[in-house]
């Protein structure tokens, strides 16, 4: 009898192993890329075919309301009414019957849309052109894309890259090569992917793409320097200079780049490469099985989290604030997994975004640990509960920077410190923002893209501000 | 045609079934029969003079606390005093027109003073349990029990928090309940609240 239970155990560890191994092999995510945004959304494996959350593919591009009814998922989006059935190729839009290529699935009453489906289906719902690249796992809506040109100029030699739109790519510099790597710009690349030059300092050029981002490699035969021109629209690889003079035009990190103020020049061989490390790191609370509170009838907090947020991203990224983001759908994260991703995220600054239907207004909060002895800091082993006490006096003054943002934009805002998890544990400056409803507004309020919008518009000011005024993670 | 070994398993079976639903009633009745008596003397009436008692009252729309008083007789054992303060806090809250509603039947079970300056409080399940949910009235509700016991205890530098008798994560999904409270921090963190 005693060995029942044990088999049971390892079937139990057996099954999650292989739902873990079985994921891990899948490409986990999309690209799409909207005019105005870039965004991620996870893919779930069913019965052998890709699926994406209908809710996590069509909320950052309009206002969408959706609704579960059994079998059913009923929904509005930019006033354009939709209806979708479990297990059915055939759905209703504006009433009248459209084919998916694939069957629709409903799971715990949230929508799926097979992947094959996609190309398909957004140019009607969205009423945006599509263009779906299948293999890389990348989607184009409205036109996003960015184009180059190569351009391979002679005495001296040089080749010249010029875009349709300015970029902002992460340039290393290696001997033979110089890879352009674009993570979140909508850059594609012409046919064929290959092309040789044969030139006496270009060799050739090739691209390739992913779900992580587009990269081209500029193979050379001598050592090269890179500038950058053209308001990030133009890069010119030339020949490097021996011991070049220092002030020689703008260099490679001058479109936006480095917002931590970290500068990196690239002439020569082998060099520090370029980067553009985030500033902040964005966390929607809450997700998956954690809804957070319930906001009013039916929103759960942790979609106002996320698309509070999706609009926090875009706001700083049109300030040039790089951003990582810990969860762009609805993924159920623990509090040590978000304490881990950011402090490993090199970002400067943390944010934890809540919603709560609760008082009015936005309210700011920064950890409450104990205080370090005398003679402790960011280099002392500390509790993984008080890793946040060394950098308390920065988080203090990104709270003060938000509260004094969001008072002059118009909000009741409060700061104070509450022991709150995993704030706690966060090694760089942290701070959490709940946001509520507005003087005399309810909870609905707190889904209306037009109050979202003016929340995340006064943090993004804040944390924009906030550059060059918090240390670095060591 | 089942086999007659077979009929009878399956009525050994049914038999068990049975027997296991009547002992975990039995079960249940004596657990309940075990915490009544705990219940009845907590709610027993205090007596002795009335003294004049400061409550921290949240207001979830101003999102600070506030200092009522009122006049209520106070045990002189301090575990009684402080169980007795914090009761008095929950049944204001709980009042028609609460600033910050706390669930129907929350309450304190106990406060444990271990010596003067650490304390325990013992909250029931209906208090974590229906407890909205979110950082503001999260705070708001145990910063309003720390600082009104505090107020009776001046020497008080740390409070805990545990529900039914265990440790638990958090209140209601945000504020840490696992670890002690600074006393002094909470004060400070109260003033900041405007
Ligand atoms: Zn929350």
């Amino acid at each position: 009898m005693p060995m029942k239970p044990a088999i049971l155990q390892r079937l139990l560890v057996m099954l999650l192993l292989m739902c873990v191994c079985g994921h891990a092999a899948e490409p986990h995510h999309i690209a799409i890329y909207a005019p105005g945004i870039t965004y991620q959304v996870d893919i779930v494996v069913r019965e052998g075919a890709e699926y994406v959350g209908l809710t996590d593919l069509l909320e950052p591009l309009g206002r969408l309301e959706s609704r579960a009814d059994g079998k059913k998922i009923k929904l509005s989006f930019n006033g354009l009414d939709a209806e979708f059935q479990d297990g059915k190729r055939q759905f209703k839009l504006r009433g009248e019957k459209q084919d998916l290529s694939a069957n629709f699935a409903v799971i715990d009453g949230r929508g799926y849309i097979p992947v094959a489906a996609l190309a398909h289906l957004l140019p009607r719902i969205a009423e945006l052109p599509a263009d779906f690249h299948v293999a890389a796992h990348r989607l184009f809506l409205g036109g996003a894309q960015v184009r180059y040109a190569c351009e391979l100029l002679h005495a001296p030699s040089r080749l010249v890259l010029t875009f349709t739109a300015p970029v902002n790519p992460l340039i290393r510099v290696e001997k033979g090569r110089v890879r352009f790597a674009f993570r979140r710009e909508a850059v594609v690349g012409g046919s064929p992917a290959s092309v040789p030059y044969g030139d006496e300092l270009i060799q050739s050029t090739a691209w390739q793409e992913s779900a992580d981002g587009f990269e081209l490699d500029v193979n050379v035969q001598k050592p090269v320097t890179v500038i950058a021109g053209g308001g990030g629209r133009s890069f010119t690889i030339q020949a490097a200079v021996a011991a070049a003079p220092p002030a020689m035009a703008p260099r490679v990190n001058a479109p936006v780049a480095a917002p931590n103020g970290q500068s990196a020049a690239s002439s020569g061989v082998v060099q520090r490469p370029v980067r553009t490390l985030p500033f902040v790191f964005l966390d929607a609370a809450h997700g998956g099985g954690d809804a957070g509170e319930m906001l009013g009838a039916s929103v759960p907090e942790k979609n106002v989290t996320l698309a509070l947020a999706r609009r926090l991203q875009k706001e700083l990224e049109s300030r040039g604030v790089a951003v990582v983001m810990s969860r762009t759908s609805d993924a159920q994260l623990s509090n040590d997994q978000r304490a881990v991703a950011a402090n490993t995220s090199h970002a400067v600054l943390y944010v934890s975004l809540h919603a709560s239907s609760s008082g009015n207004g936005l309210r700011i909060y920064t950890a409450m640990v104990p205080s370090l002895p005398a003679g402790q800091g960011r280099q002392s082993f500390l509790p993984w509960d008080a890793a946040q006490a060394p950098s308390l006096p920065d988080s203090r003054i990104a709270a003060a920077a938000l509260d004094a943002q969001a008072t002059s934009a118009g909000f009741h805002a409060q700061t104070s410190s509450v022991p709150l998890r995993p704030l706690n544990s966060v090694t760089i400056a942290a701070v959490a923002v709940e946001l509520a409803p507005p003087p005399g507004g309810s909870a609905n309020d707190l889904g209306s893209a037009e109050y979202q919008a003016r929340a995340a518009a006064a943090l993004a000011d804040a944390i924009a501000g906030l550059r060059g005024r918090l240390q670095e993670a060591p | 045609m089942i086999p007659r070994r077979l009929q009878y398993v399956v009525l050994v079976l049914v038999v068990a079934i049975f027997a296991m639903g009547g002992y975990l009633v039995h079960l249940k009745r004596k657990a309940e029969m075990v915490s009544l008596p705990l219940a009845t003397r907590l709610s027993a009436p205090v007596s002795g003079p009335a003294e004049m008692l400061l409550l921290y009252v949240a207001d979830d729309q101003s999102g600070t606390l506030r200092q009522e008083t009122i006049s209520q007789a106070l045990p002189s054992d301090p575990g009684e005093r402080g169980r007795t303060a914090l009761h008095a806090l929950i049944a204001r809250c709980q009042q028609k027109d609460s600033p910050h509603p706390l669930p129907a039947g929350a309450d304190v079970h106990e406060v444990f003073m271990m010596g003067p300056s650490s304390a325990v409080i013992n909250l029931n399940a209906a208090f974590a349990d229906g407890h909205r949910s979110g950082i503001g009235p999260e705070q708001l509700s145990l910063f309003s029990l720390v600082m009104t016991l505090r107020a009776q205890f001046p020497q008080l530098t740390r409070v805990r928090f545990l529900v039914e008798g265990k440790s638990r994560e958090t209140l209601a999904g945000h504020v840490d309940l696992s670890s002690w409270y600074d006393t002094a921090a909470v004060a400070e963190s109260a003033a900041s609240l405007k």
